[in-house]
């Protein structure tokens, strides 16, 4: 799929199969093309060239069934701020198709499933910004969606706002949605079951978190044990390549986490101690865009890995 | 569909409410049109002070319905970035639906201020009966749909907040000028009777002054067609602005200028 604005290409060439059920996170620089695909899968702007379903229907020519069973939270506040939670949900269930009275019911019921019931009746503009995005969310779940669309929903909270947004977000999942969303802070990516990093219009990358910070070089495994002299034998007899010369034993691994239990259960020495690094997902970006390390590269990259800078602008 | 028009019409009026001592400043403007303006201007017209105050009663009242119906009609631009109207517009409301509850929204509140101005007739020297204010409340109920087709029909075409406000004084106060609000077209020149003919205010003005003072510039006949057929096309022009969706090429460029 391609998306020209005049003579600007902002996706130069997307191919991408999200899970029914997962969570799914696009990750990427400002201006790599996320709000323009994001748009396009929200039937928001159409396709240029090539063709984009959601839930099946196409984005272009079936944009109200997908309309009917998606839920978007947007970056910008999209909730009328002079007015209650309550009256904001209430017209929303409205808009889609609700009498005012199932309208009602059903904007009780989110209040109430969110925890926002105590503040549902004060005007929007004076909840805290962690209600307010509770708020957003409980907007984009009037129709009940079968998938979730969060756009850099939790930019600019605070530690404990965002933790809760994303606690709420997971239980969604779990519930069987497809959650798909956009984020430049790199740790809310990990909680994704697959993330596709997108860098000027492209696709770079698309795996597990884990897979993707496997192509760093993998993680780093830290032994110690009471016989490191036998277990490093064991290891290299296992076809393992400890580093070698140094007085603790240093594994890389593509796949750390898979292997430190094996190894745990099979090493013929008593293990003291087990430490697993692994690579950042910023780490992960900067290799595959080509672009240094931070320090290096003072460009956005680098910046947005980090919340609180990312946050402000 | 009418549950769509329905929301929009509902969103929209609880915001008016919230909003409601608009409605005393939107008295300002044309009461010192009728009383200040018109005792001045009046005073050195052929027409004298008391005649002009009751001949531009019914121009004010264009003006503050055609002025609450384009400010209505803002709320678009405004939404569409920051405001639940950007969560509308990812819901399954029929695009129609949209443009046609904004219209009749728009109208709705033009409509609230001109009953509001309405009395102040009396104070302008023009003696209300039942037959005229029924008359007049046709007028202006007319006039308040003609004004807010199309306000939403250019509204919908900017998403940049700056903007529009220009576009919309460079069309409305032409409009207003042109229509005869303020002067009596049939003493106008040529020229400018000739354009009052395309001027949909013209016509609409005209309606709520006939009801009113029983003179017709236009036959009311032909005035009603002209509205009627100029509300189905803006109307239209609307619906296929909000059917096209965000994908304008206009749009698409000024989306990135709201991030400031």
């Amino acid at each position: 799929m391609v998306k020209r604005y005049g003579k600007v290409e902002a996706l130069k060439g997307i191919d991408l199969t999200v899970n029914s059920g997962e969570m799914f996170a696009l990750l990427g620089p400002n201006g790599a093309g996320k709000t323009t695909l994001f748009s396009i899968l929200a039937t928001l702007r159409m396709p240029t060239s090539g063709s984009a379903h959601v839930l099946g229907f196409d984005v272009t020519t079936a944009r109200d069934e997908i309309r009917r069973a998606m839920g978007i939270v947007f970056q910008e506040p999209a909730i009328e701020q002079r007015l209650s939670g309550r009256d904001n949900l209430h017209l929303m269930g409205l808009f889609y198709g609700l009498s005012p009275a199932a309208a009602r019911r059903r904007a009780g019921d989110l209040l109430t499933e969110l925890g926002l019931t105590e503040a549902a009746d004060r005007p929007a503009r004076t909840l805290s910004g962690g209600q307010r995005r509770k708020l957003e969310l409980a907007r984009a779940l009037v129709t009940d969606p079968k998938i979730l669309f969060l756009d850099e929903a939790t930019l600019g909270l605070d530690v404990d706002a965002r933790r809760m947004f994303w606690g709420q977000i997971r239980a969604l999942a779990a519930a069987g949605r497809t959650v798909f969303f956009t984020t430049h802070y790199m740790e809310e990516a990990e909680v994704a079951d697959r993330i596709a990093l997108i860098d000027s219009g492209r696709i770079v990358a698309l795996d597990t978190p884990r897979a993707l910070k496997a192509r760093v070089g993998g993680g780093v495994i830290r032994l110690k044990t009471v016989d490191d002299a036998q277990a490093r034998a064991w290891l290299t007899a296992r076809g393992h390549v400890p580093e070698p010369g140094l007085q603790e034993l240093m594994l890389l691994h593509a796949d750390p986490a898979a292997v430190v239990p094996e190894l745990l259960r099979e090493l013929p020495v008593k293990v003291q101690r087990v430490e697993v690094h692994e690579p950042s997902l910023e780490d992960v970006f900067l290799k595959l865009t080509g672009r240094g390390l931070a320090g290096e590269a003072p460009g956005p990259v680098a910046r947005n890995g980090r919340p609180g800078e990312g946050g402000a602008r | 569909m009418m549950r769509g028009i329905y929301a929009v019409v509902v969103l929209d009026l609880k915001r008016f409410w919230l909003d409601r001592a608009r409605v005393l400043v939107g008295l300002l403007q044309p009461l010192l049109y009728l009383f200040v303006l018109g005792s001045g201007i009046g005073a050195s017209s052929q027409l004298g002070a008391g005649d002009y105050r009751r001949f531009i009663f019914a121009g004010s009242m264009g003006l503050t319905l055609l002025m609450t119906a384009t400010f209505a009609a803002i709320s678009i631009v405004f939404d569409r970035q920051i405001g639940f109207f950007k969560a509308v517009l990812v819901s399954p409301v029929p695009r129609p639906a949209i443009a046609l509850g904004k219209i009749l929204s728009g109208a709705a509140q033009a409509m609230v201020q001109g009953l509001v101005l309405l009395p102040f007739a009396v104070l302008a020297g023009l003696p209300l009966d039942v037959l005229k204010v029924i008359e007049m409340l046709g007028a202006m109920a007319v006039a308040t749909v003609v004004f807010s087709a199309l306000g939403v029909a250019v509204a919908a075409r900017f998403t940049s907040v700056t903007v529009f406000p220009i576009v919309s004084n460079a069309m409305v106060l032409p409009l207003f000028f042109m229509s005869g609000a303020m002067y009596p077209l049939a003493m106008a020149p040529r020229w400018m009777q000739y354009a009052a003919h395309l001027d949909p205010v013209a016509y609409a003005v005209d309606l709520m002054r006939g009801a009113l003072l029983g003179r017709f510039f236009f036959a009311p006949a032909l005035s009603l067609g002209v509205l009627a057929v100029f509300v189905l096309i803006v109307t239209g022009a609307a619906v296929r602005v909000f059917n096209r969706g965000e994908d304008d090429s206009a749009l698409g460029a000024s989306k990135f200028n709201w991030r400031r």
